[in-house]
């Protein structure tokens, strides 16, 4: 994503500088030759070539440098489960007062034909995509704080490819979303709710939420960039979860709604990965709005839900990298 | 090989400011250099320009043989950074801190134990290693922040006013890593504001002002352009007693040529090299005269001086002594003002 990247290593130097270990002295002792100043060491990178070599790097891969972004955020993850627990309880009280409010009035509206769906059952996709909505918007904050706290220019300044500086923080947060998904699901079944499709539906599940998850989090990043401001990523996040939750297909089937919010329903993430979630949950073609038929069953849903989310995926993702290149670069001419 | 090697620097953000219009420097390895000069200066933009988090708008910069556009990872290899903000990860303990740093910077698996306590002694933080970091006090957090840039014992330490805000105390022990790793033959790139910082540390100096370097020399040689010491002699009676006051200081051979004198508005300064051995007989000479003194002081150059001798013009376009003491009682400038007093007096 930087031209930087690309460019060369400080190549064929194998050797730990000569200047390096003049440093080692010092750690060591405190007290070199204080006399002569910095000449010890300018002599001594001075034999080592025209160039002078640094300390060699032992881990200067793409999947090395996102390794060590990935434990950094992990740690933060679990340094502060606050974060990890908060961002679950407004997903877990939607699914208990939900199931225990609109239980029985829904259960009549999602059942209109025939069928004998229970209303957890019909509502824990939904909430998994609402747990996906609430930690992206975690992970803009998370890039405000460390453009506040320095690290977003200290981690610039190192030679860490900054691609993979990105990639790291996104994958550890990926991986906290899944283990949210994985325990709304498991106490959606305790409530009562049926996955039909088993295990491996359930992983198909956490992969529909983490697949819906990246362009929420690529938004949320891309305000955390321009605003640069906590207060104004959380206000403005949290503005839109409510408006794409309530006007999708996530509470009640969209046939049952009025004809602007099925309207809308068509044009948000939210019916998309809602539906895909719902398809594996029931093992079957819940897709409302787009018609396909070219699959067997399930896969109806699957295809187009999970094309769609891809696609919008790419298409945040692209300006999220390219807002944060351009931080990256900053605003020289 | 210089460290340092800039052609023509300059740098014009995307609003058209031109922070930094024309620097040429050519640093030494193992220098430890001063880059002086006020708030707005463009000081923290050169910097960021040398460490490749800016692209030059024209010029070229070399750093440790590379350059800063065309080969920025391997500049990025080949220094150390400590920004103007604290920048630590406050979720994370000291130790935690630093091992990403290690990790970032690519220091080989089996030397980064020893390396982090090697570090966590340095900047004597071993007995706070485990703890969070968000809970230090700023000179801690400082400390800690220098042993991050240092994990991969770069060859070249760029320091961004790197002592703003610490009291005396925290300040000092501060001074005395960068001296350690300096004497260690690193070279170390320093902006302050304060030329007491740079004259406790650097070797050269060079003044910006105005996005342009406006004077270059040891912090010896900048002294010298300011003329010498400090002389403030407060005194009651009126504009006519600080006129006679300033006509005896200057016509009485007490402190030779070259002396400046000038009338303040609470009583006159004397600039000169003069200023302590002459500075009673002023005294003595302004009571015979009938004057009545009511305080005096002297003092070594600061920024303000050597800014005004340079440019003529004041830092920070004319600022006062009274607008840098409402600084320092905000608490970010104390630790450069306070010093400077202490050392005048045990006659450095």
């Amino acid at each position: 994503m930087s031209p930087a990247d690309a460019d060369g290593e400080p190549g064929g130097e194998q050797g730990v500088a000569d200047a390096v270990a003049a440093t080692d002295a010092v750690a060591a002792t405190g007290s070199t030759t204080a006399a002569d100043g910095g000449t010890t060491g300018a002599t001594a990178g001075a034999g080592t070539g025209p160039r002078r070599s640094v300390t060699r790097r032992s881990s200067n891969s793409f999947l090395g440098d996102a390794w060590v972004n990935v434990k950094r955020w992990n740690l933060k993850a679990v340094r502060n489960p606050f974060v990890l627990v908060v961002s679950l309880v407004q997903p877990i009280i939607f699914l208990v007062l939900f199931t225990q409010v609109f239980g029985q009035v829904a259960t009549g509206a999602i059942n209109q034909g025939a069928g004998d769906i229970s209303y957890e059952t019909y509502l824990v996709p939904a909430i998994v995509i609402q747990v996906s909505l609430a930690a992206a918007i975690t992970s803009g904050i998370g890039l405000v704080n460390d453009i506040e706290e320095g690290m977003f220019e200290k981690v610039l300044v190192t030679p860490m490819s900054r691609a993979a500086v990105f990639t790291g923080k996104t994958a550890a947060e990926v991986a906290r979303i899944a283990v949210q998904i994985a325990i709304i699901l498991g106490l959606g079944v305790l409530l009562g709710a049926e996955i039909t499709t088993g295990i491996a539906g359930a992983l198909g599940i956490i992969a529909v939420g983490v697949l819906f998850s990246l362009w929420f989090v690529s938004l949320s990043n891309s305000l955390a960039v321009l605003t640069r401001d906590q207060e104004s990523t959380i206000i403005a996040m949290n503005l839109l979860q409510f408006p794409l939750l309530f006007l999708s297909s996530a509470f009640l089937p969209l046939d049952s709604l009025p004809e602007w919010i099925q309207t809308f329903a068509r044009y948000n993430p939210v019916t998309y990965g809602v539906d895909a979630a719902r398809a594996l949950m029931l093992d079957a073609d819940v897709m409302t709005v787009l018609g396909v038929a070219a699959f067997s069953e399930v896969w109806n849903t699957l295809v187009p839900a999970l094309a769609v989310l891809g696609a919008l995926d790419l298409g945040l993702g692209a300006i999220a990298v390219y807002l944060l290149g351009r931080a990256s670069s900053a605003s020289a001419r | 090989m210089s460290a340092i090697d800039a052609d023509d620097v300059t740098l014009t953000y995307a609003d058209g400011t031109e922070a930094v219009r024309g620097v040429s420097l050519d640093i030494p390895e193992g220098e430890f250099f001063g880059f002086l000069g006020p708030n707005g200066a463009g000081k923290t933009t050169a910097i960021k320009t040398f460490t490749t988090l800016l692209c030059p708008t024209s010029g070229s910069v070399t750093v440790n043989g590379f350059d800063v556009v065309e080969e920025s990872r391997a500049v990025r290899e080949s220094i150390g950074y400590m920004a103007q903000e604290t920048s630590i990860d406050p979720e994370l303990t000291a130790r935690e801190n630093i091992r990403f740093a290690c990790e970032a910077y690519g220091v080989p698996r089996g030397e980064r134990a020893e390396r982090i306590d090697e570090l966590l002694d340095l900047v004597e933080l071993a007995a706070a290693a485990d703890k969070e970091s968000g809970e230090f006090s700023g000179g801690m957090k400082k400390r800690l922040d220098a042993a991050m840039a240092l994990v991969h014992r770069p060859p070249l330490v760029f320091l961004d006013e790197p002592t703003t805000g610490l009291d005396p105390k925290a300040r000092n022990r501060l001074w005395e890593y960068f001296r350690r790793i300096n004497e260690a033959g690193t070279t170390i790139f320093l902006t302050t504001q304060y030329l007491e910082e740079a004259d406790q540390l650097c070797e050269r100096i060079a003044v910006i002002s105005d996005g342009e370097i406006v004077a270059t020399g040891s912090p010896g040689e900048l002294k010298r352009r300011v003329g010498g010491e400090i002389l403030d002699i407060d005194l009651d009676g009126g504009a006519a007693a600080r006129e006679r006051a300033a006509e005896i200081a200057a016509d009485s051979d007490l402190f030779g040529d070259g002396a400046g004198v000038e009338t303040t508005a609470a009583g006159i300064t004397v600039t000169s090299r003069r200023a302590r051995e002459a500075g009673t007989d002023l005294l003595v000479a302004l009571r015979d005269d009938g004057l009545t003194v009511t305080g005096f002081n002297i003092r070594a150059p600061t920024l303000d001086d050597v800014f005004l001798a340079i440019t003529g013009d004041g830092a920070d376009g004319g600022a006062t002594d009274t607008d840098r003491d409402a600084d320092g009682a905000s608490g970010a400038d104390g630790a450069g003002t306070a010093p400077a007093a202490a050392d005048g007096g045990t006659g450095r």
